[in-house]
């Protein structure tokens, strides 16, 4: 009896400990995640980008410029090839806009649409609406320090939290551990499968901030393709409106 | 009428029993094959109809107005759990389920896919009313205290690349016309055979899919009613628009929710009908050909009944009367025939699976390879009048052509 009290008694122990220390590690996890999140992330922001697409079919080159405001609001116009000019995307809260010029249409996509691919990408329309705080949908499970081609890294695992609605089965960041700038986040389903992993490069100071201006997202089922999105400039805190982010701005653009 | 010539056509018949048996053989004929035709017809659309009707709407529809023009989340039934007693009290009602229908974007990590969502109450579900209750193959079918889960099919598992256990992330358009998310575990997996439902459906628990949409507790798409009968749907659906009222709702019969399957049945059955028609018309024509033929070679005969005094009109009943004895022996045949075969194809049937491959649907629904015979007594009613009519009409003219023979051109005849 009293040796079943005393295991008991134990195994308690032994696991208030390891949450406690689980605890612990997962707020320096949280803290280090949250630094990650605000990195481009202004109260308002303005920036000039350019997208690369390969696929096995083509291969395309966009410019765009883009402003958004919070979480909430985005506004991409694409600049170049001259046949898409003036192709508007609008995020505003949960919704997304296009507008296309050439037949001045505005279309709201519909829950349907949000599969489709992003301008060709390999972003989809879900994907723009999606890219929540991570922190909200994810528990930051495992932190460890250690040492990689890139120096210093932290490197966090994020489970999912039950109830959001994310299709992941886990997320691993590769935190360089002196900027916290992320260096790679590899995607994986619930078999642990990896899916995508979208890599960070060329770290240069843009505006006021130290950024990897350079971000490439690769299918693991079609290795060969990639999407590249590469900032040429951005500003943060620029002064402008919720106004801007409405559907009569689509078309004075 | 003259019902004293019976016996004399009678005699007239059997004189030449071997011409009264063939022409008998082919009236049994063309019962046979307008039994068969419509019977397979009846069969198939019966079965297509019961099978429609069990991926979600019912025989009988109560639906949000205009719901299945254009099916979005802001339209929807309120005070469904009141309205689901009222109606399951209605007579000739079997059963009901209260349920709501959604399109949407079904996501796993490695894919997305367009698919149906119908949220359902599985306290008011069965096999027989319930399509993919019936076709689980792994997992288990939903339970009433599930929340947070889904059934999908075997295809969607496959495009997905998704199992058992696994989270499936959907994205629908809700009440307000805000864009929503959830997530959701698959408990089971189903197999209907039919491509579009098996990549393309998901089950939820109703309650789920409510708190999803942002409906209340008692709202949903539509209350899919099930009868014994699918011939009886416009008739209980004009029943009950009299006896329930069903704010900013309509009640419609399967023939208007599922108008596509009823324009194909429609179709395939007017092309049918002409068919047998065709054929009826081919057995006429030689039913008019054995009459004229008895009937010009008993000219000299019929001259003598002329010139002993018997009235024309009287020969012209005759010949009638030896039609419809002829009529009543064919179709004597016919039933003959057809006792057997439909006991057959009522057993047994015809399989057709080799001819028809692996995914045999028409307008969404799949069809049973293997061919029975449905005969309502209506329909076998309507094919025995008419082929016995088809015999008289066919022996008009023969019998016209005996009243009109001049006694004394005929006695000189040889």
């Amino acid at each position: 009896m009293a040796s079943v009290v005393l295991s008991v008694t134990l195994s308690i122990l032994l696991l208030v400990s390891h949450s406690l220390f689980a605890q612990d590690s997962s707020v320096q996890a949280l803290a280090i995640l949250d630094k990650v999140d605000n990195l481009w992330r202004g109260e308002s922001s303005y920036s000039n980008l350019t997208m690369r697409v390969k696929t096995k079919n083509y291969q395309r080159e966009l410019n765009m410029e883009s402003w958004s405001l919070g979480e909430e609001y985005a506004f991409i116009r694409i600049l170049s090839p001259i046949k898409e000019r003036g192709t508007v995307t609008l995020k505003s809260d949960v919704n997304i806009y296009t507008y296309l010029p050439k037949t001045d249409r505005t279309i709201r996509l519909t829950a349907g649409m949000m599969s489709g691919s992003w301008m060709g990408s390999h972003f989809t329309n879900d994907d723009l609406v999606k890219e929540s705080q991570l922190s909200e949908d994810y528990f930051v499970q495992y932190e460890h320090r250690g040492q990689s081609e890139f120096g210093e890294i932290y490197k966090l695992t994020l489970i999912p939290r039950e109830e959001s609605a994310v299709v992941w089965g886990k997320i691993e960041i590769e935190v360089d551990a002196q900027n916290y700038i992320p260096i790679r986040e590899y995607f994986y389903d619930e078999d642990g499968e990896l899916v995508r992993v979208i890599s960070f490069h060329d770290v240069k100071k843009l505006g006021d901030r130290l950024l990897p201006v350079r971000m490439q997202v690769v299918p693991q089922d079609e290795p060969d393709e990639y999407t590249e999105i590469v900032y040429r400039s951005i500003e943060f805190d620029v002064p402008i409106e919720q106004g801007f982010f409405s559907l009569a701005n689509l078309r004075r653009r | 009428m003259y019902f004293e010539l019976l016996v004399m056509a009678w005699r007239n018949l059997m004189r030449r029993k071997r011409r009264t048996n063939i022409t008998a053989v082919s009236i049994g004929f063309a019962v046979f094959l307008a039994i068969t035709f419509t019977g397979m017809g009846d069969d198939s659309y019966k079965n297509m109809i019961n099978t429609s009707v069990k991926l979600g709407f019912g025989h009988v529809t109560v639906q949000a107005s205009d719901f299945h023009l254009r099916p979005t989340a802001d339209k929807y039934l309120r005070d469904v759990n009141k309205l689901y007693e009222e109606i399951v009290g209605q007579p000739g009602i079997e059963h009901a389920a209260t349920r709501i229908i959604t399109g949407g974007l079904v996501a796993s990590a490695h894919k997305q896919v367009g698919g149906m969502l119908m949220g359902i109450n599985v306290a008011q579900e069965t096999p027989d009313i319930n399509l993919f209750q019936q076709a689980i193959v792994a997992g288990r079918w939903l339970a009433p205290e599930d929340s947070r889960v889904a059934i999908i099919g075997v295809g969607m598992a496959d495009k997905l690349n998704i199992n058992l256990g696994k989270k499936l992330v959907y994205t629908i358009t809700d009440v307000d016309g805000e864009i929503v998310s959830d997530v959701v575990r698959v408990v089971g997996i189903f197999d209907t055979g039919m491509l579009e439902l098996d990549q393309g459906q998901v089950l939820l628990p109703l309650r789920f899919l409510q708190h999803t949409l942002n409906y209340k507790n008692d709202q949903a798409t539509l209350i899919g009613i099930y009868i014994e009968d699918h011939r009886e749907a416009e008739q209980i659906r004009d029943s009950l628009n009299e006896s329930i009222i069903v704010p900013d709702g309509e009640i419609l019969s399967w023939q208007q929710s599922q108008s596509e399957l009823a324009g194909m049945i429609n179709v395939d059955r007017g092309s049918n009908q002409i068919l047998q028609g065709l054929v009826g018309l081919l057995v006429a024509a030689g039913i008019m050909n054995t009459m004229l033929m008895s009937v010009l070679e008993r000219t000299k005969e019929f001259g003598v009944l002329l010139a002993i005094g018997m009235s024309p009109i009287k020969l012209v009943y005759l010949v009638l009367w030896e039609s419809i004895w002829l009529g009543l022996l064919g179709l004597m045949l016919g039933i003959m025939i057809c006792i057997p075969w439909y006991y057959y194809m009522d057993r047994v049937g015809i399989d057709f699976s080799q001819l028809m491959g692996e995914n045999a649907s028409v307008a969404g629904v799949a069809i049973d390879p293997v061919i029975h015979l449905k005969l309502y007594p209506e329909t076998v009613t309507t094919i025995l009048v008419g082929v016995f009519l088809f015999t008289l009409l066919a022996s008009l003219y023969p019998a016209i052509r005996a009243g009109r023979i001049l006694p004394l051109e005929a006695l000189k005849e040889l």
